[in-house]
């Protein structure tokens, strides 16, 4: 299969964050599920900080239509009420209005700014 | 003779899913993915919940009786962040959910929510689903006093309260 000349987990076939000059990180938060109560609380707590606003003033368009938070929760850190413990490993990464978000299963939830206006 | 015809159909529905014969299953109950949808996260079923009080609060206000119900704390001890952290995952994950299920309307200008089309549907399954563990807790209460057979008949004998003398003392 002769994908791309890159290997490891997080490999270079991943369209939307290798060209990684476009995007600086402005955002780093560590969700942990048993404190949190919610992978969409902490997704949108995280844009409200790059936005510099209040979480409950993000609200345009609603997280859902840009991302299932609730399935990328079940995937990534398996039920949340942690009665099981899953070793699913990996990251997804999805745009919410300019920004791209990047949720790993480390628990680490990233937001990153376009460093540069995209192409019309 | 209505106990009789349900479990008839209880025999028909475990004929159909053993596969017996040439019955077919249930299609209408096995269609309703956004029945299960709507029902899956415990703060979508509180939601569905609050469409049956007269009332409609706000998310915020949805929001501070689902922390005070999850952690059991009043609602006057809910933090604000702890609040909006709820509201948040309503506004961005639980309403739209069950929006999608066509079972809420969400009203932006307000920030409630009122019934829609599926709603009636999904209230029935979540108040079935209650009605059947409250059976399922009282068999198994009913098995518990088994051994003391006694205090069964006595309930008995409560309950027609006039025939009642028939069941004491015996």
């Amino acid at each position: 299969m002769p994908k791309s000349d890159k290997t490891g987990p997080n490999g270079g076939d991943d369209p939307t964050v290798d060209r990684d000059s476009q995007w600086r990180q402005v955002v780093q938060r560590l969700y942990e599920p048993d404190r949190d109560g919610g992978l969409t609380a902490a997704i949108v707590f995280a844009i409200a900080d790059a936005e510099g606003v209040a979480p409950t003033e993000v609200n345009s368009p609603p997280l859902y239509e840009a991302v299932d938070a609730e399935r990328i929760e079940q995937a990534l850190f398996g039920s949340e009420t942690g009665e099981t413990v899953r070793e699913a490993t990996g990251r997804v990464e999805f745009r919410y209005a300019d920004y791209l978000v990047s949720v790993g299963s480390d628990g680490w939830v990233r937001v990153s700014e376009p460093t540069r206006p995209e192409r019309p | 003779m209505s106990d009789e015809s349900t479990g008839e159909d209880a025999a028909d529905l475990a004929v159909s899913l053993r596969g017996d014969g040439d019955r077919s299953l249930p299609q209408e109950t096995l269609e309703v993915d956004y029945v299960y949808e709507a029902l899956a996260h415990a703060r979508r079923r509180y939601l569905c919940y609050s469409l049956l009080e007269d009332t409609r609060p706000s998310l915020t206000e949805l929001a501070t009786e689902i922390v005070a119900w999850e952690d059991d704390v009043p609602e006057e001890a809910v933090t604000q962040r702890h609040r909006d952290r709820v509201s948040v995952s309503l506004y961005h994950t639980h309403v739209p959910t069950l929006v999608d299920a066509g079972v809420v309307a969400f009203d932006e200008v307000n920030g409630t929510i009122t019934a829609a089309e599926n709603a009636d549907e999904v209230l029935a399954a979540l108040i079935g689903i209650g009605g059947s563990l409250e059976s399922q807790d009282d068999a198994r209460a009913g098995g518990e006093t088994d051994t003391e057979g006694g205090e069964t008949d006595a309930e008995g004998g409560e309950t027609d309260a006039e025939g009642g003398e028939t069941d004491a003392e015996e």
